[in-house]
């Protein structure tokens, strides 16, 4: 199944700025998309959109599979239920078994946090419930923000392999990922939102990339006001950059 | 189980857990502890039933914004893509059930503080009332909602702008223009409550059901 991101615009009030301007997207079943780009350009907003949550201003999100798995940046930790309690009211919103609880808090390493009162939580573990959730029904389309942040080791290095499973039986993946963890994941598509534009990037080549190709010295003159901005930009695209406060004009004469 | 009322379920044990269930029940029985000072003499049956209703709108509305808000905004979303627009009428009925105890609880002490025993058709009349006072404060609640208005000192001015407006449009007469609270007391004082019940009860659900509608329509860009 494929699902389109058609023309898309989006903006959260008639007089608010555009966040998203014609945005288009083909994910195709087993796709593995990484959302990149700088912080406040819209990645979750876009991700909001991909799942469903926010309704396009222009355009459409067309043949979204069924069963949607949603893992919000910051789990919702303030809620009256212990863990278990938590999971097992979402099962049966999601009419799943309760089971998959016990198959998913194995697999995030979370077993012990089953008793826990989700306001206890340490940021990590309050995160792996909002993962476990999203999981418990098998989603046709799983919308992570930022899935990796805050986990342990154990945990980063299972995600991935999740990812992977959900891929190989045609469900569609979409995360925003700062750390980088899914940066090598075979066959990963990369997309960055920019200027309200949604673009999408070279996959990354895992064998280029491990190789380390010699680093070269790059200088550029640029307006002081303007200077910032081309570092982030650089520093976005992999780039290591220091700003010296030279100023010499007869450079860039 | 449907998925929508595994999720109402879900809403009123969080709701019932946390602190917001307390504020509308307690008023609720500072509003009883008033009205029933002393005993309801026989006779006045049906035109307590309709103050009772009448008074709890505002209540039932709190109540009814305080269960939708108690879930964190995130949360919501979390609903959302697991139900998609089945999410809101889940939050509906939560609401909705939520309202009928606290109701329920307003009809027993108003039927314990009774000094004759009502006809059956006046009990009756009674729970209708309740339900129309229920339906009311349903509207009002989810339209002060967060979602819908997300500052608290705006809904909650709205909210008793709402009741307020209520009070006075029905009090000048104009029953087709709100819900026509003042006219249940005025029609029950005058007993003429129960001939004319089908009419009163078409007035009092039709701006619900605009209120309702609305609701769903705004929450559509206001997830």
């Amino acid at each position: 199944m494929t699902m389109r991101i058609a023309s898309l615009s989006f903006r959260y009030g008639r007089r608010a700025p555009w966040i998203l301007s014609d945005a288009g997207l083909v994910l195709d079943a087993g796709d593995v998309v990484e959302v990149t780009g700088p912080n406040g350009t819209g990645k979750s907003t876009l991700l909001r959109l991909v799942a469903g949550l926010l309704r396009p201003t222009r355009g459409s999100v067309e043949d979204r599979p069924r069963i949607v798995g949603y893992a919000p940046e910051r789990f919702p930790s303030d809620q009256p239920f212990t863990v278990a309690a938590y999971l097992r009211h979402m099962a049966a919103v999601r009419r799943v078994s309760t089971e998959s609880i016990g198959r998913w808090s194995e697999r995030l390493g979370m077993d012990h946090l089953l008793g826990q009162r989700l306001p206890d939580l340490s940021k990590g573990s309050a995160h792996k419930v909002g993962l476990a959730q999203a999981l418990l029904a098998e989603p046709g389309l799983l919308v992570l923000d930022e899935p990796f942040a805050g986990l342990d080791a154990a945990t980063r290095a299972e995600l991935p392999r999740i990812i992977g499973e959900i891929s190989a039986r045609g469900g569609i993946v979409v995360a925003s990922d700062h750390q980088g963890d899914l940066r090598y994941f075979p066959g990963l598509r990369r997309c960055e939102v920019r200027d309200r534009a949604l673009r999408e990037l070279d996959p990354v080549d895992p064998i280029e990339d491990a190789a380390e190709p010699a680093l070269t010295v790059l200088e550029v003159a640029v307006a002081a006001s303007k200077a910032q901005d081309l570092a982030d930009r650089l520093r976005a695209e992999g780039c290591t950059v220091n700003i010296t406060a030279r100023a010499t004009r007869e450079v860039a004469g | 189980m449907t998925a929508m009322m595994a999720l109402a379920r879900f809403r009123l044990a969080g709701y019932a857990a946390s602190h917001r269930a307390l504020q509308p029940l307690i008023a609720l029985l500072a509003l009883l502890a008033v009205l029933y000072a002393g005993s309801i003499p026989a006779g006045q049956e049906i035109a307590a039933t309709a103050d009772s209703a009448a008074m709890l709108v505002p209540v039932l509305a709190w109540a009814a914004r305080g269960l939708l808000d108690t879930e964190p905004d995130e949360q919501r979303s979390v609903a959302i893509s697991a139900l998609g627009p089945k999410e809101l009428a889940g939050g509906l009925v939560a609401a909705f059930a939520s309202l009928l105890v606290l109701a329920a609880i307003g009809e027993g002490a108003l039927l314990l503080r009774l000094a004759g025993s009502p006809t059956l058709t006046v009990l009756l009349a009674g729970v209708w009332l309740h339900l129309l006072s229920a339906t009311a404060g349903l509207a009002l609640g989810a339209l002060t909602s967060r979602p819908i208005l997300p500052s608290p000192a705006v809904s909650t001015i709205a909210l008793i702008l709402g009741y307020l407006s209520m009070l006075v449009l029905s009090m000048a007469g104009a029953r087709w223009l709100t819900v026509p609270v003042m006219g249940w007391m005025r029609d029950a004082h005058h007993g003429v409550l129960l001939s004319g019940l089908p009419l009163i009860t078409v007035q009092s659900l039709l701006w619900p059901a605009i209120g309702l509608a609305a609701y769903t329509w705004l929450r559509r860009t206001r997830p």
